[in-house]
């Protein structure tokens, strides 16, 4: 809260060109960073948190399917190795190890990826795959198999099962892995840093931008309430519309 | 005559070291209700998750109506379940639960919903349509179950421990009900339960399971009044065995020491140990039953009313014990000395090889 009035404080304040000291109040910042040059960095935040969204979640289900489902401790475990490895590795050297996956010195990529919008989707999307596979399994597990075998039992081929049972029973752990991935991609800073080479910029890497290279404090302080507010806008509006589906068909087993 | 439905020929399925079905023969009528029944870990479930398809045996062959299924999955099979839990899928409505395996099935769509509504009449809930499942009591819950079941009009029909979850008043309601549907519907039905009431009740024929076996195939009456294992005698109502020796073909001594006359079906050799089972209502306390019974002497050992009749323990004198029912409130206190008579034809013989 602390942090956050500090921010919002500074925010106000003018910018003065060559010096950290900072002048009397204005809202010339806000206007500043309302200019299209700034929103269009939001909006490229905005398409890239939500293209990570959708592809972790398409990436995720099947793995955390495998994970929920398997009847052999042994493939489970080996399952939760892997998808837990990446969190051990920590976000500097994973980054830095996609730079070198990525860039052109090991793989002869058909197309460029390293410091190109694709190459940072791959690494937020590596970066956020573990939360939802644990997410989604722990969804899919607490679906009771014995809706499976009663959708079986009526002429249900297996795809149907899970299309018309397995898949919309795990709605709720499908709403919350897409909130948190698309919160936290919101957010994401080493990894646009590093992949995107200053060619792709989030939100994050802009504030950090103008507050260490241009020394405009207040600047980056505003941008940075005009970034947490359509974070927080965004979250609202996409759990109200996931959360009453949800809730509608939330389940619990009689 | 009667034409077999489902068949099992030596079905086994072992859960690591638990051999759950252990070479399983089994053939189902056609229209017949057949219970399984038998106490939990007994193979019960694992014999209807075999005919449903959900299991695959290791050993032995599933035919349905002759061809050979064993290999088939659930969903090609065409069989109603109802689960102990219901399973209704809690993101559909009633009317989408119950129109699920018309749907899947590609049913026409003023089909599906004639078909649904005339399933929902025959379980009584009409109206009950566009509700979520978790809007009704477990009693409704149970009868959409029953009527998503039988909307496909399978072969047969499958209930595992329908009854269970409901509490007993209306567990014995239903009970009715079951019975009335199936009759009315005419469906060939497998019943798996742990409540030999239900099972007495419901069936057409009943098989005791224990212990991944079948020991016993055969009616109420027949697993009731002969039961073939000392198992069955066990779980098949209250009973009580008492080890006896032959003197001759119609006179047992028992281990007290006291004689009493039998009528057998098998002729008894003289000096052979038997184990003979008698049913406590056929037990009298105090006042004789007459003629030919045998008359014993015991003493009380406990009396517990429980409304409709009492159920008394006896020790015989001499050793042995032995379990009888009164009707309305016993008149003894424990400690009496008692008088009690057993009529000949009481006297039940189990195998002695059988174990327990």
């Amino acid at each position: 809260m602390v942090a956050l009035g500090a921010l919002f404080q500074l925010s106000v304040l003018t910018f003065v060109p060559g010096s950290l000291k900072t002048g009397g109040l204005t809202d010339a910042n806000f206007r500043a960073v309302l200019a299209p040059q700034y929103l269009r960095y939001i909006w490229d935040t905005i398409v890239l948190s939500a293209l990570t969204t959708i592809l972790t979640l398409l990436a995720s289900y099947p793995v955390a399917y495998a994970l929920a489902r398997t009847p052999s401790a042994r493939v489970r475990s080996l399952i939760l190795v892997l998808t837990l490895a990446p969190f051990f590795t920590g976000a500097i050297v994973r980054t830095y190890a996609w730079m070198l996956v990525l860039g052109q010195s090991f793989i002869k990529w058909p197309v460029k990826l390293l410091f190109e919008p694709e190459g940072v989707l791959i690494g937020l999307v590596h970066f956020s795959m573990p939360t939802m596979i644990l997410i989604l399994a722990a969804a899919i597990s607490h679906i009771d198999p014995v809706y499976e075998r009663a959708a079986a039992s009526l002429g249900a081929r297996p795809s149907r099962v899970f299309l018309r049972v397995t898949l919309p029973l795990s709605l709720p752990g499908i709403v919350s892995g897409s909130l948190v991935v698309f919160a936290w991609t919101f957010s994401a800073f080493p990894t646009p840093e590093l992949l995107g080479g200053g060619r792709v910029k989030m939100i994050a890497n802009v504030v950090k931008d103008l507050a260490l290279d241009s020394f405009n404090w207040p600047g980056s302080g505003a941008f940075a309430v005009v970034a947490l507010v359509v974070t927080l806008l965004v979250l609202a509006v996409t759990s109200r519309m996931l959360g009453r589906e949800a809730a509608a068909d939330g389940h619990r087993p009689a | 005559m009667n034409t077999t439905v489902v068949a099992l020929e030596g079905v086994s399925k072992r859960y690591g070291a638990v051999q759950a079905l252990d070479a399983v023969d089994l053939a189902v009528y056609e229209g017949e209700m057949l219970s399984l029944l038998g106490p939990s870990g007994c193979g019960k479930t694992t014999t209807l998750n075999v005919i449903a398809g959900f299991v695959e045996p290791e050993e032995g062959r599933v035919l349905l109506d002759g061809d050979d299924v064993t290999r088939q999955p659930a969903w090609r099979r065409g069989l109603g379940v109802v689960f102990q839990s219901y399973a209704l899928f809690p993101h559909m409505s009633v009317a989408d639960n119950v129109a699920f395996g018309l749907r899947e099935r590609g049913v026409p769509r003023a089909d599906v919903a004639a078909r649904v509504r005339e399933a929902l009449t025959l379980v009584r809930l009409p109206e009950a349509g566009p509700l979520r499942p978790s809007q009704l009591s477990g009693g409704m819950q149970q009868r959409v179950a029953l009527a998503r079941a039988l909307v496909i009009r399978p072969r047969v029909l499958l209930l595992d421990e329908p009854l269970a979850a409901l509490d007993r008043k209306l567990r014995e309601e239903m009970r009715a009900e079951l019975k009335d549907i199936q009759r009315e519907v005419g469906i060939t039905t497998v019943f798996v339960t742990h409540d030999q009431h239900e099972a007495l009740g419901l069936s057409d024929r009943v098989a005791v399971m224990n212990a991944g076996r079948i020991e016993q195939l055969g009616s109420p009456r027949e697993v009731y009044e002969q039961p073939a294992t000392r198992f069955v005698a066990d779980f098949i109502g209250a009973s009580t065995v008492l080890e006896g020796r032959v003197v001759d073909a119609r006179t047992v001594v028992l281990a007290g020491g006291q004689r009493v006359e039998v009528h057998l079906p098998r002729v008894l050799s003289a000096g052979a140990t038997v184990r003979l089972v008698v049913r406590p209502e056929r037990v009298a306390v105090g006042g004789g039953a007459g003629g030919a019974a045998n008359v014993l002497r015991a003493r009380i050992a406990s009396v517990m009313f429980l409304g409709d009749h009492s159920e008394l323990r006896l020790d015989l004198d001499g050793g042995g014990r032995l379990l009888a029912t009164v009707s309305g409130p016993a008149l003894f206190q424990p400690g009496d000395a008692a008088t009690i008579s057993v009529p000949p034809d009481a006297f039940l013989e189990v195998p002695t090889t059988a174990s327990l």
